[in-house]
């Protein structure tokens, strides 16, 4: 499974419609796409670039999320703090709901909502909205076996505290620990730049890889085209080629 | 009986996956000018930060650094204070881990040795850090010689006057000390500028630090507060485990004193990990009033900002402590790990004042003989008040303290407190 990542409106609007588009052909079978945060809590300096470069521009993000929907035909997953959100959820959902959103990423949830999580994945799926749950090495093993049960479309799994920053953590045998512990699709993100780990968190039990930062480098360095090049060849190392 | 040397352990433990809640992770702060986690990569050995951010249970520890614990003496004793047993008159059993018996005088080569190690694999030949009363600091020093690297040792202004000795021993290991505030670091120098006789904390000799090995293309020794430290503190409580075995004893209170949270996590984590023992206090000093005053939030390590934020319980990254008798208790903050475990109720916290630590360690200094260093006093305290509630109560309980330090090296701070509280 290739999840692909995506900053609302970045680089600008007509080459992130360029985007969405490309890395659907490309292969990706699930986008996640993230609005600009107050705080981005748990990103890296990669993403956050990204989230200020939208921010000079992006007032309407509804309408561009519209587009989005009618842009390509994966599921959608937006990657939303639920910080921003907490005080007006039900309108939110409704209306993410309302756009053709299909799934609902808070980064946050299991962190500083931890209290009451399980309230706030009802009241996504009771919108209809698929709850997919993210979790990481700080979250104990029974918590990450209860709620991989609960988790819509796949269990996502952060393997570094932070995206994009390459710290240097054992992906392998990370990966090999938490599959015993997930009753789901496991699909590994943060700091998956590297073939090599990419290669690793699969051989070791993963289901899938979510990439994000890489195409955001890649555009800043390349352009779009050439991000959604580096799509295809993920693709490629998912189907073993 | 096992050998001595089947009780040091071949794994750290870590209590990450065990804690009741997902422990937050670091953060950059909302506008951050640079990543403070990118960071990390340039400033710490690479090893030392993948096992900050490996959360595995267990984790192996090279050959190399048990046989180094071996030269420097682990297994540690653990002793049964039977002459502060038959004082107190108190039935309850009352064993300590001696950690004052390595060469350093503390627990702090648990973590030093380890994290020296890593960094010489890794090619780096000068190792930075900072030190409060001066345990650490000289931790590192040996540490560094051990594997034929250089190290500059910022150590805070007052612990650097008043432990003169301390310094010395470091020079003796071949370090480098430097008096904190100073003017080789931007952030000195800032400090100096608005206060010349400023006394110095651990925040700012670690934002010091910090600074110089980022300057210098050094790495930096982290000596408390972050996981990957109280990982390797674990050696403590794995091997009481196992001598509390050999003895046929069942602990049921556990108890360790707290600066950055490294030698109690290190002694009482592999118990709470595996579910032995049924209380756990942590204890501060009342002068650093953390636990009763400070606040459950995301804040700073140092001073100067340039660590990641993380979630602890803190008095605030510019809390200056006043100048007090137990240095190593001279921090603002408490290991995330800790401080979530205290916030979850599962460990609970005392704070002692300066009279109450002093008789604390007369009495057991006059008992077992061993001279406590002032931190380790603080849970010393907390251990009499338990043994004189098992009399009250007439409960035979098992209580194990960590004897983090001696206090050969504390004995100024011992004379002024003796004036202080007039018994000189
Ligand atoms: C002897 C001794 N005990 C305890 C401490 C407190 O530190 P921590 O809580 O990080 O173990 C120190 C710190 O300098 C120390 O030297």
């Amino acid at each position: 499974m290739l999840v692909s990542y995506a900053t609302l409106g970045y680089p600008n609007k007509e080459d992130y419609l360029r985007l969405v588009k490309g890395l659907v052909e490309a292969g990706s079978d699930i986008l996640e796409i993230g609005l600009l945060p107050k705080y981005a809590k748990y990103d890296g300096p990669v993403i956050r670039r990204s989230y200020k470069q939208v921010s000079t521009w992006l007032t309407d993000f509804w309408s561009l999320l519209e587009e989005t929907r009618r842009a390509v035909d994966v599921p959608l997953v937006i990657l939303t703090y639920l910080e921003d959100w907490v005080t007006s959820l039900p309108d939110t959902l409704a209306r993410m709901k309302d756009v053709g959103i299909n799934g609902v990423l808070f980064p946050d949830l299991l962190i500083d909502f931890i209290d009451e999580y399980e309230k706030y994945v009802n009241e996504i799926k009771s919108h209809g909205l698929n709850a997919v749950i993210f979790t990481s090495p700080s979250v104990p093993d029974p918590l990450i076996h209860k709620v991989s049960k609960i988790s819509d479309m796949f269990l996502y799994y952060g393997v570094r505290p932070t995206t994009g920053v390459p710290l240097p953590v054992s992906v392998d045998s990370l990966i090999t620990r938490v599959r015993t512990l997930v009753n789901n699709k496991l699909v590994v993100g943060f700091g998956l730049s590297d073939i090599e780990d990419m290669k690793k968190a699969l051989r070791a039990g993963a289901d899938g890889v979510a990439i994000g930062t890489v195409y955001i480098e890649e555009i800043e360095r390349n352009g779009v085209e050439s991000a959604i090049s580096l799509a295809r060849k993920f693709r490629g190392i998912l189907d073993g080629s | 009986m096992a050998n001595s040397e089947e009780i040091i352990p071949s794994y750290w433990y870590n209590i990450i996956p065990d804690l009741p809640k997902p422990l937050p992770p670091p953060r950059d702060p909302p506008d951050a000018e640079f990543s403070r986690i990118d960071l990390l990569r340039k400033i710490m050995p690479s090893e030392v930060l993948r096992q900050q951010f490996t959360v595995e249970r267990f984790v192996p520890i090279p050959k190399e650094v048990r046989e180094a614990y071996i030269n420097i003496g682990r297994p540690t004793p653990l002793v049964r204070a039977r002459r502060l047993e038959e004082f107190l008159n108190t039935p309850a059993k009352i064993y300590f881990k001696y950690e004052g018996a390595t060469p350093t005088g503390s627990h702090k080569i648990n973590t030093a040795l380890p994290q020296a190690y890593f960094s010489m694999k890794e090619g780096v030949d000068h190792l930075v850090t900072e030190t409060g009363a001066g345990q650490w600091g000289t931790a590192v020093a040996l540490s560094a010689r051990m594997y034929g690297l250089n190290s500059t040792i910022f150590m805070v202004k007052v612990s650097y006057e008043q432990k003169p000795q301390r310094r010395t021993i470091m020079q003796l290991y071949g370090a480098r000390v430097f008096a904190s505030p100073t003017s080789h670091t931007e952030y000195g120098k800032k400090v100096l500028n608005e206060n010349p006789n400023h006394p110095g904390s651990l925040g700012i000799a670690m934002s010091e630090a910090i600074e110089y090995a980022l300057s210098n293309g050094y790495k930096y020794l982290v000596g408390s507060v972050l996981d990957v430290v109280v990982l390797h503190q674990s050696v403590i409580g794995l091997e009481a485990m196992k001598q509390l075995q050999e003895l046929d004893e069942e602990p049921d209170v556990l108890v360790g004193c707290v600066g950055g949270g490294s030698n109690f996590g290190g002694f009482t984590f592999p118990f709470i990990g595996s579910k032995k023992g049924s209380k756990y206090i942590a204890v501060g000093s009342y002068e650093i009033p953390k636990f009763s005053k400070g606040a459950y939030n995301y804040d700073f390590p140092d001073s100067a900002g340039l660590l990641p934020l993380v979630k602890m319980i803190t008095l605030g990254r510019d809390y200056v402590p006043p100048p007090i008798y137990s240095g190593g208790l001279r921090y603002h903050g408490a290991a995330p790990s800790l401080s979530m475990l205290i916030k979850e109720g599962i460990v609970d916290w005392r704070e002692y004042n300066e009279k109450e630590i002093f008789e604390a360690a007369q009495i057991f200094l006059q008992t077992q003989g061993i001279v406590p260093a002032p931190e380790s006093s603080h849970a010393i305290r907390a251990v009499i008040e338990e043994a004189r509630e098992a009399k009250i109560k007439n409960e035979k309980k098992v209580i194990v303290f960590n004897l983090s330090g001696h206090g050969l090296l504390d004995l100024p701070n011992y004379e002024s407190m003796m004036k202080r509280i007039g018994q000189d």
